[in-house]
């Protein structure tokens, strides 16, 4: 074993044990705070005796758990897919947001939504056909303007700026079901329930362990088709199965959360920089990246400092991720490297 | 006797312009066949079309008897590995990570490197002399360098065919050197080669067989002895030059015949 593998692994190892003790950190956090703050004490007894309190109790587990895992399960999501996007498009700056997917997805969803009787299982297919087709048409645009990295950030915001435009004009048009749009647009975890888990889990996990496991033929693949087919990889289906994979996964969380943007961005980069740049470290620590930044921006929202209305989740990640997307273009501009 | 490679009747165009006309010749087992041939004569895109980079617009390419596009990415990988120096970089991958990579196609393991594997990228850069470029970064190798790198990692493919784009330019001598003699014992020991060289004296001296490429035609081929000579630097390279052969190999003594560029030419360069 040569030494750089022990220190990669080192590295995994302590990147992986502080995210674990953020993380428990932020989920107990996330069952604490709100408009009726509760102790660690108060939850573990809720938790455990649930007919003292049955209102505490209603309003941690059909409320506050269910947030919890929706914004964790997203967060992993717009993690992973980050990753491979960066990888599939061969671009550093491109992340759900900024290629327009999720914009895409969300413009999907709202369809979905405006058509009456549509079960609710529906709403992630349209919203899959709404990120694929944005994010495919960002590409095609990029390749035509031949502008490099950049020019496909400025295809992104094109796409997704129209995107934008026409949910905007579906939210006017069917102002009684607002409410529900508008979530889309900021982001928010605020009407989180069991039912959407229960719809999400059965998309999101198969998409996410299959690009896990694909890690490594990505890192081939982030060397191009030609290089990747040489290598063995079967780089046509490869490319084609995980964009599909990653936005149906992607497109999912979209539906319930809306447009959460540079979670995808700041993610796998931040385990670039700490880790390493191998995929196999990348896409399951960016994963757990994400899950931690989203619940830490969902907690944020929460917090009691916040009394009045509820700041859409979305506003605070792009707080985040705008100087990091500025640093990253500042830095190394179209460079994989940290 | 199957050979390793049938190239017969290869035709590329990019769209108005012929890169490579009607190209016909086979290579066999164990043997090291050199592409020569002035920049812009069709040895990358005859190099790049064997290694399925390119698909031909007609003609055929049989290995080991069988169509080059009847294979599979996985069964060629096995077969079939290129050196195309049109590497992307900008990944910050450490070398040994990079020759790992020609590891793939054997592999058992989806996720993780078997130790067996590490042994076999030590072992290709052991070989090109550049086992202490193992963990640096990628990226920050001279050019030199990274082209060992790229060797290495397509001698890690463990393929019976090897395909190699001018590997030894940007190398100083000593390492021009090692990286033919190791391409001649992988030939002894039954691999084909394929290599691109603008070094004549060298690809004389190492290959076994030679074949020019002129404006994507083949206009010479076969032993060096009966390749390399005045009439042929002459016509394809526009080279006036004396070629003397002595003692028993095949290194060529290449003698040009200066050619002096009158000042009055330069003027506004001065």
């Amino acid at each position: 074993m040569p030494p750089h593998f022990k220190q990669k692994r080192l590295r995994f190892a302590a990147y992986l044990t502080t995210l674990i003790f953020f993380m428990s950190v932020a989920l107990i956090t996330s069952l604490m705070i709100g408009s009726f703050a509760l102790s660690p004490n108060e939850i573990l007894e809720i938790l455990f005796h649930p007919d003292k309190n049955p209102v505490a109790w209603s309003i941690v587990v059909n409320y506050r758990v269910p947030r919890m895992l929706l914004a964790s399960i997203t967060g992993f999501v717009l993690g992973v897919s980050g990753g491979v996007i960066q990888t599939l498009t061969r671009n550093p700056l491109a992340d759900p947001y900024i290629t327009g997917m999720s914009s895409g997805a969300a413009l999907g969803a709202a369809v979905a939504f405006v058509i009456p009787f549509l079960p609710i299982y529906a709403i992630p297919f349209f919203a899959f056909m709404g990120g694929v087709s944005t994010l495919l048409l960002c590409m095609l645009l990029a390749k035509k303007a031949n502008a490099g990295p950049i020019g496909f950030i400025l295809a992104g915001i094109a796409v997704g700026t129209f995107s934008s435009a026409l949910l905007m004009i579906i939210l006017a048009l069917v102002s009684e079901k607002a409410h529900g749009i508008l979530n889309w647009i900021y982001g928010s975890f605020s009407t989180s329930t069991w039912t959407e888990i229960k719809v999400a889990l059965p998309v999101v996990v198969p998409a996410t362990l299959y690009l896990l496991a694909k890690a490594r033929d990505l890192n081939l693949l982030l060397l191009g088709e030609e290089h990747a087919s040489q290598l063995g990889v079967r780089a046509k289906t490869l490319w084609r199965l995980t964009l599909v994979a990653s936005s149906l996964a992607v497109a999912t969380c979209v539906s319930f959360s809306g447009i959460i943007g540079f979670i995808g961005l700041m993610a796998p980069h931040m385990v670039r920089l700490l880790v390493s740049s191998d995929n196999r470290f990348v896409l399951p620590l960016a994963g757990l990246t994400g899950a931690l930044l989203m619940l830490l921006s969902d907690d944020l929202v929460r917090s009691p400092m916040n009394p009045i209305a509820e700041i859409p989740v979305g506003a605070v990640t792009s707080m985040m991720g705008v100087p990091f997307f500025v640093f990253l273009l500042l830095r190394r501009g179209s460079r994989f490297g940290m | 006797m199957v050979c390793s490679i049938v190239v017969s009747g290869v035709t590329v165009r990019f769209e108005s312009s012929v890169v490579l006309d009607g190209v016909i010749f086979s290579v066999n087992r164990g043997e090291v066949l050199g592409v020569l041939g002035p920049n812009g004569s069709g040895k990358t895109t005859l190099l790049r079309s064997i290694a399925r980079a390119i698909n031909p617009t007609s003609g055929e390419i049989l290995v080991f008897g069988r169509p080059a596009w009847d294979y599979t990415e996985e069964e060629y990988s096995k077969v079939v590995s290129a050196m195309l120096p049109n590497w992307p970089g900008g990944f910050s991958m450490k070398t040994y990570e990079i020759v790992l990579m020609g590891c793939r196609n054997r592999s058992r393991n989806f996720w993780w490197e078997e130790e067996e594997e590490l042994e076999v990228a030590k072992e290709a850069l052991q070989l090109l002399g550049a086992l202490d470029l193992f963990e640096r970064d990628f990226d920050k190798l001279s050019s030199g360098e990274q082209r060992k790198v790229l060797i290495a990692k397509s001698l890690a493919q463990r393929t019976n065919i090897i395909l190699l784009d001018e590997p030894v330019a940007y190398l100083d001598i000593k390492h021009k050197l090692e990286v033919m003699n190791v391409l001649r014992t992988l030939a002894e020991l039954g691999k084909t080669v394929v290599v691109s060289l603008h070094e004549l004296e060298l690809a004389s001296g190492y290959c076994d067989k030679l074949l020019v490429l002129n404006r994507g035609k083949i206009v010479a081929a076969g032993e060096p002895r009966s390749v390399i000579s005045e009439d042929l630097l002459r016509e394809v390279y526009g080279v006036e030059a004396e070629v003397k052969w002595d003692g028993d190999h095949n290194y060529p003594l290449i003698i040009p015949k200066t050619k002096k560029i009158p000042k009055e030419e330069i003027v506004c360069l001065r």
